[in-house]
């Protein structure tokens, strides 16, 4: 690590956003899962470095009725993975929160630098994606909302401008009958990056999410597949033959971690997978 | 450049890399720790570089084998991927002070009953997982000691005697306990 | 099966030094320092083969606080346990993405990283050998001067001109007149990957050279102390006299850490550094790039049968995939030789065995020592042929395994105490409930249910790759408490060798285990010599060394006693630590009164102080024929046999492995725990090079995952449900106690048995690792196309 930098932990949002204001090129640090490694390899050398944990918005866990769930910018993702919460009404984002990395690591990555790290394969953000939830941005020019449909822009890059820090992801209030599921292949059964992520989701009425994660330089809904799926009552024929289309929508590269051939073929069956489960749970 | 010299140019006989130091306080394994380091130190070198606590051991340096393992706060959490300085105030566990008043606990004695180990190398940080499980719950299936356990990487016993160990002292604990 | 009653021999006493391990005080060299000690860190070639042009450190010189920077024109120096052709830093051209051509000695590791940032290097990219097939085609060179390499002649056979670092043969019979015999011929093709070691510890070492002499003091998380204080005295053209190697505990080597490796650059560096410590810790990311892995193979088997399932005639060629250094992989290419066929009879065989250079990084020992890779092959062919054959796979394995009066293909004939294999695969059978191959209709009315099932088997065989004359020592001591110190050269990585050592001494003793040490933090300046902790030679060379020595010290005890008791030596016999008259047992004296002399009630003293030693050569080995493989190198063979049973998620393409049972016939087990260990480690660390792991590279030669995050090693999920070790016990007549080794072998074959168990499940043979899951997936949907 060769960076040279000063550390802050301030205690209040608006010493935060002044000091990101003066300091361009702050390097935001919640949980470090990421940041620590692209300092390890000098990927990054950041001279300041702003820990957020302190503030205290940005540690809220809570649900209000009608309204919904914030998740603040420092929470874990295994508090996220160990609130009943979210595995009663957002059961996806329960399950993508497991599989995200190893306990230790769970510990410490936080929700929302899961998003702002933005990688195309980011486990969390097909579940928030399928619930539409909104990123809350504050800078010194105040606070705005996007929705996290439209926070992605690329590899590893989001709508965030230099000056602005994300205090946390609210997910907008969902009913009983509402369901989800998200799936993850890697190449072992132990805590690895993802091949490819699927989230699927069915509303109260019947309307059908689904999100696809390293497919794509983002992470993508596939919303052509969504409106034809949510018309009529989900089938397993349906969702077979929608698990096949998905294979001429989405265009995955072949990595390191896999060919493009296998990401389409998985695809296919998470998908599938996915589907199918929804209709069980939906025929209740 | 640095403080020992005068801030003179030069200096041939560096004994720091030239970061400004800054000061932590924490208590690790029940003692205070009061003292001067370079801001850009992570928690492992800390513990190891500067405490000399040598039992936590660098693994790969990026979070993936779990070797690093100490518990903060409550947490178990890879050490090699903290900064020194987010312990401030916090309260550090590492394998040193697992022991009851300078006796093995249950747990350690449990790894050598039932050769949870080999090299020994990813045995500290195997045990801070198994901690940290046993502490927030005493009665764990198998599942569950596998998945506090995935994050710590180990090349020579094939994780049976490991989970084997845990399950043994989860039972002893409790046991001690109901006697207590 | 043995019926005698030990005291120690066969027991699970615990492992030694567990206890320093549970509370983090055992010191591992990454743990050590010292006063004034520098850091060294190393710059890599970002190139699979360029030629280094200009190198500029004049930045990174003016860093206040470096002390050193060494190239690779500093360094005149050869280094190569067979093959001398290794520099310690690349001079002139570079041979791998990976490799180190500057390093660096800095006051603490912050600045040693800062100046090598500031190093600046002008390469010319240069085309390279990625391939087994360009290398054999050898239009580039990767060793330019292969032809003027020193290296240990009539053992390897470097070709002239090529990339053949050696070209090794067993010819015995005719194979010409055996495929002839033959009813059906098979031919296959099977590849693997080369894979990481992975030990926890990465490699580290640390030295101390003196400004005066040429004397230096290392430490190193190393397998072979005396193997690298040879090989450092032949490279720097120093006396062994001058050089000390001491090693602290060891996190796992598994093969990588055995030869030679950072030894030699941290001792050039503390040289230069007029005689400071310099301490060089390989990171993670250097242990998979810099430092060697197994050999990628490419194994292509034909095998003529009769259709009784007779094998008539086999001949291979293994081309090994061997990196840029020949280090110790051109070794594991010559034993291939001798044990690449399987523990089968076999009359008529051609085996060749080449070790090529590549623009890769080097290979070097790993447990198993070729043997998991020729398995891949061997064990996997033996199914493809009783397919051919129709014939179930365990009949047929049956029919030609090696049994007493068999011979092997290098010319031994195996004996009733030799080992049994076919006792091996009867058990896995049964535990596995083997009943011969699914059918193909049994295959299709499962498909609907997304989950196929299958059971696999395969044999194994091993003994140690070592040289003939390899031997083995070890001193013992006694204190005037009672309690004895052993001192041995070999170094317990994990394996538990100071544990099994000291149930050894404790037996032949009759003493309480608590009371007998092995000496830890082996030094070659005081312990005596071990060849290298390799081979799974240990138990066997070692346990004879120390059960001998453990005997010497006995006949002092008994020669002391015999004039202290007034009798003959004769007439005495030992236990519970005494000397006693075998017939007036209360005539006796207690060990500890013999510890240091022995001495009258008026003063006279007798005898001295207890020291003993022991020594174990291997017995009757000889070289090979260097054209036809011929000749007795196998000190023991330890046999054995996998037998699984898998579920494949045929969508996913992911395998649940839900039972394996492992068989060996280890002759004796001296700790049953440590073998169980052993078997159970083994095994899954060959899951992983079954299913998992792999090197990737790109086109032109860089290491496409050098780090955790994409070179996956299992994990505590990654586990089969059950793992049985079956511990068979046929002893052998020279072993400690009737025992062998086990060490390596269960990772043999653990790919060839999951290979075959997805042919069950599936119908589908598959002829390249790993199995993962991304492999198998597309394999079945091609299948069902």
């Amino acid at each position: 690590m060769l960076s040279k930098f000063d550390y802050i932990k301030p205690q209040l949002l608006t010493e935060a956003l002044n000091y990101l204001e003066q300091n361009e090129g702050t390097r935001i640090l919640a949980g470090g899962t990421d940041l620590m490694i692209m300092l390890r390899h000098n990927a990054e050398s950041p001279k300041h470095i702003l820990d957020i944990k302190a503030i205290p918005d940005t540690n809220r866990l809570e649900y209000e009725a009608k309204v919904g769930l914030f998740i603040g910018a420092s929470v874990t993702v295994n508090q996220v993975a160990e609130s009943k919460l979210i595995l009663e009404k957002y059961p996806a984002l329960t399950q993508a929160a497991n599989y995200l990395a190893s306990y230790q690591l769970r510990n410490r990555a936080t929700l929302v630098g899961n998003i702002c790290n933005a990688s195309p394969g980011a486990d969390l953000a097909g579940p928030l994606m399928v619930y539409d939830a909104v990123v809350h941005i504050a800078s010194t020019e105040g606070t705005r909302m996007v929705n996290i449909n439209s926070f992605f822009t690329g590899v590893k890059k989001t709508v965030l401008k230099w000056n602005e820090l994300v205090i946390g992801v609210s997910i907008p209030d969902v009913s009983k009958e509402d369901t989800s599921i998200f799936l993850k292949q890697a190449r072992i059964k132990g805590h690895d990056l993802a091949i490819v992520g699927v989230t699927a989701r069915m509303t109260d009425e019947k309307k059908i999410r689904l999100a696809i994660t390293s497919v794509a330089p983002t992470p993508i809904r596939i919303v052509e597949l969504e409106e034809s799926l949510s018309l009529q009552p989900l089938t397993n024929e349906l969702a077979t033959m929608a698990a096949k289309e998905v294979r001429n929508i989405i265009n995955p590269i072949s990595d390191v971690r896999s060919s493009a051939e296998y990401r389409l073929h998985i695809c296919e069956v998470l998908v599938k997978r996915a589907l199918l489960h929804l209709t069980v749970m939906g025929g209740k | 450049m640095c403080e020992k010299h005068n801030n003179k140019e030069n200096c041939i006989t560096y004994v720091d890399s030239g970061f400004r130091k800054v000061w932590i306080n924490c208590t690790v394994n029940g003692e205070s720790v009061y003292t001067h380091i370079d801001p850009t130190m992570t928690l492992l070198n800390f513990l190891r570089n500067e405490l000399k606590l040598f039992g936590s051991k660098e693994g790969c340096g990026e979070g993936e084998c779990g070797a690093c393992t100490i518990i903060m706060n409550g947490a178990a959490v890879n050490s090699c991927i903290v900064l020194a300085l987010e312990a401030m105030d916090a309260n550090i566990l590492t394998v040193e002070g697992l022991n009851k008043n300078g006796k093995l606990s249950i747990l350690q004695r449990e790894f050598i009953s039932h050769d949870a180990l080999q090299c020994g190398f990813c045995t500290p940080g195997m045990l801070m997982s198994a901690r940290a499980l046993l502490d927030r719950n005493p009665d764990p299936n198998e599942s569950e000691i596998v998945e506090a356990i995935a994050g710590n990487f180990c090349r020579c016993t094939g994780y049976f005697p490991i989970i084997k160990a845990i399950t043994s002292a989860a039972k002893l604990e409790r046991e001690e306990m109901n006697n207590e | 099966m043995s019926d005698k009653q030990y005291r120690h021999i066969g027991k699970s006493s615990d492992r030694a030094e567990a206890l320093e391990k549970v509370t983090g005080q055992a010191n591992y060299t990454a743990d050590l320092e010292f006063p004034g000690m520098l850091y060294a860190k190393c710059l890599y070639s970002p190139f699979a083969r360029a030629e280094i042009i200009s190198i500029d450190v004049s930045e990174a010189k003016a860093l206040p606080g470096v002390k050193a920077i060494l190239m690779g024109d500093d360094i005149p120096y050869l280094v190569g346990l067979y093959m001398v052709d290794k520099r310690i830093l690349a001079r002139g051209t570079v041979r791998y993405q990976g490799e180190p051509v500057v390093a660096v000695a800095a006051v603490d590791e912050k600045t040693a990283e800062v100046a090598i940032s500031k190093i600046k290097i002008e390469y010319k990219k240069l085309p390279s050998i990625q391939t087994i097939d360009e290398a054999l085609e050898g239009k580039i060179l990767v060793h330019e001067d292969i032809n003027d390499l020193e290296y240990i002649k009539g053992v390897f056979f470097p070709q002239p001109d090529s990339n053949i670092a050696s070209w090794n043969k067993t010819i015995k019979g005719d194979i010409k007149k055996g495929f002839e015999e033959a009813d059906i011929i098979v031919e296959n093709q099977l590849t693997l990957p080369a894979v990481a070691h992975a030990p926890m510890e990465t490699h580290v070492a640390i030295a101390k050279a003196d400004t005066y002499t040429n004397k230096v003091e290392i430490w190193s998380s190393t397998q072979s102390p005396f193997g690298v204080r040879k090989l450092l005295a032949k490279a720097l053209n120093i006396s062994t006299a001058d050089i000390k190697i001491i090693v602290p505990y060891v996190g796992g080597g598994f093969g990588g850490k055995a030869g030679i490796h950072l030894e030699p650059l941290v001792t050039i560096l503390s040289r230069m550094c007029k005689g400071r410590h310099v301490k060089l810790t390989a990171t993670r990311e250097e242990e998979f790039n810099q430092l060697p892995t197994r050999a990628g193979m490419r194994g292509r088997v034909k095998t003529g049968v009769k259709k009784d399932g007779t094998i008539t005639a086999v001949e291979i060629y293994y081309d090994w995939d061997s990196g840029a250094y020949a280090d110790y992989g051109v070794n594991v290419g010559k034993s291939a030789t001798y044990s690449g066929a399987g523990p089968y009879e076999i009359p008529n065989i051609e085996l060749h065995s080449r070790t090529l250079y590549t623009n890769k990084v080097f290979s070097t020992a790993y447990r198993g020592f070729g043997h998991l890779e020729t398995h891949w092959v061997m064990e996997r062919q033996m199914d493809m042929v009783a397919q051919k054959l129709g014939m179930d796979p365990y009949e047929f394995r049956m029919k030609n395994i090696l049994r007493p009066g068999s011979h092997t293909i290098s010319g031994e004939v195996i004996n009733e105490d030799s080992g049994r294999p076919d006792e091996c695969l009867a058990a896995v059978a049964k535990e596995i409930g083997w009943t011969g191959y699914r059918s193909e209709a049994e295959r299709r009315e499962n498909l609907s249910t997304g989950k196929l099932r299958g059971k696999g088997l395969a044999c194994l065989q091993k003994a140690p790759a070592m040289p003939p004359h390899t031997s083995t020592s070890a001193i013992m001591q006694m204190d005037d408490d009672g309690n004895i110190r052993i001192m041995i050269g070999a170094i317990d990585i994990g394996q538990g060798a100071n544990t099994v050592m000291a149930q050894i001494a404790a037996e032949v003793l009759d003493m309480p285990i608590e009371k007998v040490t092995v000496i830890c933090e082996t030094d070659t300046s005081r312990h005596p010599y071990d060849w290298s902790t390799v081979a799974s030679k240990y138990t066997f060379m070692g346990g004879n060394a120390v059960k001998k020595c453990a005997e010497n010290m006995l006949k002092q005890m008994k020669e002391m006693a015999a004039q202290a008791l007034r009798t003959s030596t004769d007439d005495l016999a030992h236990g519970d630590e005494y000397i006693y008259h075998i017939h007036h047992k209360h005539r006796r004296i207690k060990y500890k009164d013999l510890a240091l002399g022995y001495a009258y009630g008026n003063g006279n003293g007798i005898g001295g102080p207890l020291i003993a030693k022991g020594t174990y050569m291997a017995d009757g080995l000889t070289f090979l024929d260097p054209v036809t493989g011929q000749g007795l190198p196998a000190l023991d063979w330890t046999f054995g046999a996998h037998g699984v049973e898998l579920e494949v998620d045929v969508e996913t393409g992911d395998i649940q492995i839900i039972k394996i049972a492992s068989a060996f016939d280890i002759g004796q087990a001296i700790n049953k725990k440590l073998v169980e260990g052993q078997i159970i480690g083994g095994v899954l660390q060959g899951i992983g090079s079954a299913i998992i792991e792999g090197y990737k590279f790109s086109p032109q030669g860089r290491l496409m995952n050098p780090s955790f995050t994409d070179n996956k090693i299992p994990t505590a999920k990654d586990i089969p449900i059950e793992i049985i070790p079956i511990l068979i016990e046929n002893p052998q007549p020279d072993g400690p106690f009737g025992a062998r080794g086990v060490g390596e072998h269960p990772m043999i074959s653990v790919p060839s048995v999951i290979g075959n168990a997805l042919y069950d499940a599936l119908g589908i043979n598959f002829y390249k690792l790993p199995l993962s899951p991304e492999n198998v997936a597309l394999a079945i949907s091609k299948l069902l196309e």
